[in-house]
């Protein structure tokens, strides 16, 4: 029972400490999508000042912890707060990542189009801030590297069909952790768009 | 399965509201376990209509819980009915002991001890969608309690509400002084003079006059996991409500909900329904009776490991 003032930047995200880039890309997310005014999950439970302060917590988490050099500083100075949690934590996530592999296992559900949704771009955003080269998702995803640079720019001409592309954006989405739903519903609305040109 | 050794599991079903479907999945996760081989025997406490019998498909009981209170019956066990699946029975009327206002505190821990002495392996209790002082103590006293929601702002709504009620009462028995009790009563209602809008005013209020019952509720708090099954999932998106109910009831309250798993809103349900067959046991492969039989195996798995409720 803590308040949020008195929440490391680690359990704000509810990640354990020891949490590489990709896991906190994701937290944050999961935290933005559940702290967004028009989340169901949070309705009647929390007043407008709360959410502005739990919001700006989930920033400043963010921000910190994506940052090699603050993120350092920061475990310095609050070594004492992040001991103490990690262990609880440890706990926690073990029990968390099997829960989300089982629980979404087997249903093949319709999809409705998300808040976030990522692009090309906002993948290679992603990307180079978690400091991953694109050597390594090719040689991870086993897609050529030009393909990869075609999805991150967006190149419809230059891209194969969507039935296609499909399989390629998966792969890349789960290469960096990412909800691959989210890309490809991302991609949809470009071909869309382009389409109405 | 070494039957002797282990004890009985007992689970409630409770919160939200009427039409979430508590009854629905009280009655097919205890067909599964039954399937599973367990002994399991279901609870009727809903306050507002006790109809468990009709998902079964049997008629309205004839013995009931008050046949054993009014001591028509010297056992509880003889007003077990069978309900026609192997190793699932039926225990109806405990309703009318939550709703009598003057069911002592200790009348009710009695009636918990005779439940818990039935031979059984799991108890389902479908408590309904009441929020009733007795209905919250029996929510509390189980081994599991399961809050059942479905994605709407309706449902989360009375969902929270139940969750506050149950919390602030668990954390008010943990309490030892008078003045704490008192300032958690005062909490309970949402207007309150002392301005407590949240459990960490609470917190801080209790921690001033009392720093010892303080942290009794930090510790209340620590060891308090309700269950959650998010019911009538029609989309990926719904899915994922339920881990953000998580988190955001570890941001408002400090406490570790632990996300059983959902269903999928299917039209199979209500057929079966309509024809009083329970789903699990009319249409098995169908996408709901799935996903609850996997609620059911994940619950019969849970209080195997150490770390479940």
């Amino acid at each position: 029972m803590k308040r949020i003032e008195e929440q490391t930047h680690y359990e704000i995200l509810e990640v354990s400490p020891d949490a590489d880039l990709k896991e906190i890309q994701r937290a944050y997310d999961h935290a933005r999508e559940t702290f967004h005014a028009d989340s169901l999950a949070i309705y009647s439970l929390f007043s407008e000042e709360e959410m502005r302060k739990i919001q700006a917590a989930i920033e400043e988490a963010y921000r910190v912890l994506m940052d090699e050099a603050l993120r350092k500083s920061y475990n310095q100075s609050h070594s004492h707060l992040i001991e103490r949690s990690s262990r609880e934590k440890q706990a926690e996530k073990s029990v968390k990542s099997s829960e989300i592999k089982s629980s979404l296992s087997f249903t093949d559900l319709s999809i409705e189009v998300g808040e976030i949704t990522y692009r090309g771009r906002s993948l290679k955003q992603i990307r180079e801030r978690l400091g991953i080269d694109l050597k390594a998702i090719s040689a991870e995803t086993k897609i050529n590297i030009k393909t990869l640079e075609l999805i991150e720019e967006e190149d419809l001409e230059h891209l194969p069909a969507m039935v296609y592309l499909k399989g390629f954006l998966k792969a890349y989405a789960r290469a960096l952790n990412l909800d691959a739903q989210k890309l490809i519903d991302g991609y949809f609305q470009l071909f869309k768009e382009k389409g109405k040109k | 399965m070494t039957r002797d050794h282990h004890q009985r599991v007992i689970w409630t079903i409770g919160g939200g509201k009427g039409g979430s479907g508590k009854s629905f999945i009280t009655t097919n996760i205890g067909i599964c376990l039954s399937k599973l081989g367990a002994r399991v025997i279901l609870i009727d406490a809903d306050l507002g209509g006790a109809n468990l019998h009709t998902f079964l498909g049997i008629l309205p009981p004839g013995p009931s819980l008050s046949d054993f209170i009014k001591k028509r019956v010297s056992h509880l066990k003889d007003v077990l009915i069978h309900t026609g699946v192997p190793n699932l029975q039926l225990l109806t009327g405990a309703q009318d002991l939550l709703n009598a206002a003057d069911a002592k505190s200790a009348q009710k821990r009695k009636l918990l001890r005779s439940i818990k002495s039935l031979e059984s392996d799991y108890i389902l209790v479908d408590l309904g969608g009441g929020n009733a002082l007795s209905v919250l103590d029996f929510f509390l006293m189980s081994d599991g309690g399961i809050l059942v929601v479905t994605p709407e702002p309706t449902s989360i709504e009375n969902t929270y509400r139940f969750l506050k009620s149950a919390f602030y009462r668990r954390l008010r028995q943990a309490v030892s002084s008078f003045s704490a009790k008192s300032l958690i009563d005062e909490a309970m209602d949402r207007k309150n003079e002392a301005g407590i809008r949240t459990p960490y005013e609470l917190l801080r209020e209790v921690r001033r006059i009392n720093e010892e019952d303080a942290l009794k509720m930090v510790e209340e708090a620590a060891t308090f996991h309700p269950n959650l099954i998010l019911n009538q999932v029609r989309s990926k998106k719904d899915i994922e409500i339920g881990f953000s109910i998580r988190s955001a009831c570890q941001k408002y309250f400090g406490i570790q909900l632990h996300y059983l798993g959902y269903i999928v809103y299917d039209q199979d349900v209500g057929n079966s329904i309509r024809k009083r067959r329970p789903l699990v046991l009319e249409n098995y492969r169908s996408k709901a009776a799935q996903c609850v039989s996997e609620i059911a195996s994940r619950l019969a798995n849970s209080h195997r490991m150490p770390s479940g409720n």
